[in-house]
């Protein structure tokens, strides 16, 4: 039973693990990607420390599994969060799916949305090179 | 079972952690390096989990807290110095404004 329960586990965290590399190496944009290793990342992770928490059940194992717990849950968010505030601060290019109203301009001419307006062309120079 | 799951966990991790060197190859930016820095630090994690659970040793538990420490404190010191550079190796962009308030 505990075996099957550290197989399941273990493996659920394991896969969850490679969403997110798939994540990183496929999605657009920096902050695509920081979100990408957030939330899958940090799940993943989460699961295979339960796994070996279910494995090993003594108590000294379980107060330093529940701490490295406790730490990866609490780190990669705020290092992701860190990474994408750099990203947003030095006003790296963004991806585009479709012509939408950027917030950090809206101090210009264009602070009223124009839901059917043309398309403004000055999306089409920051996006990325690939 | 158990083994047969171990072993196609540490592929999928061995799997992770060659995209994360692809992303780290190929980044455009240098916080696309960092991010892939951050991912293959937990996929090494990962990995000594895994260890923990095969040899059914609870030895190794200092070395995922420390791995984690050290993956943390790397992306955090990363982030400290190039948000006091002034420019960023961008491959193009059209004349923004860098960050120096």
């Amino acid at each position: 039973m505990n075996d099957v329960l550290t197989s399941l586990l273990t493996l659920s965290g394991a896969l969850l693990v490679l969403a997110a590399a798939i994540g990183v190496l496929r999605l657009p944009d920096v902050l695509c990607r920081a979100h990408a290793v957030a939330k899958a990342l940090t799940l993943g992770i989460f699961l295979m420390l339960l796994g070996l928490w279910v494995d090993q059940g003594q108590k000294q194992a379980a107060l330093k599994i529940f701490l490295a717990i406790f730490f990866q849950v609490v780190t990669i968010p705020i290092g992701s969060h860190l990474i994408a505030l750099l990203a947003f601060e030095k006003n790296i290019p963004r991806w585009r799916h479709r012509p939408i109203e950027d917030h950090r301009r809206a101090g210009g001419s264009n602070a009223v949305p124009h839901p059917g307006g043309g398309t403004p062309s000055s999306d089409e120079s920051d996006r990325p090179a690939h | 079972m158990m083994t047969i799951t171990l072993y196609a966990a540490f592929g999928i991790l061995g799997l992770a952690i060659v995209l994360g060197l692809l992303r780290l190859a190929r980044g455009p930016t240098v916080i696309d390096r960092i991010l892939a820095f951050d991912l293959i630090t937990t996929c090494a994690v990962g990995m000594i989990v895994l260890l923990c659970i095969q040899w059914k040793t609870a030895l190794y538990l200092e070395l995922i807290l420390v791995f984690s420490l050290l993956g943390f404190c790397g992306t955090v010191a990363f982030v400290h110095y190039l948000s006091r550079t002034q420019d960023l190796e961008l491959p193009d962009r059209p004349g923004g404004k860098s960050g120096h308030e």
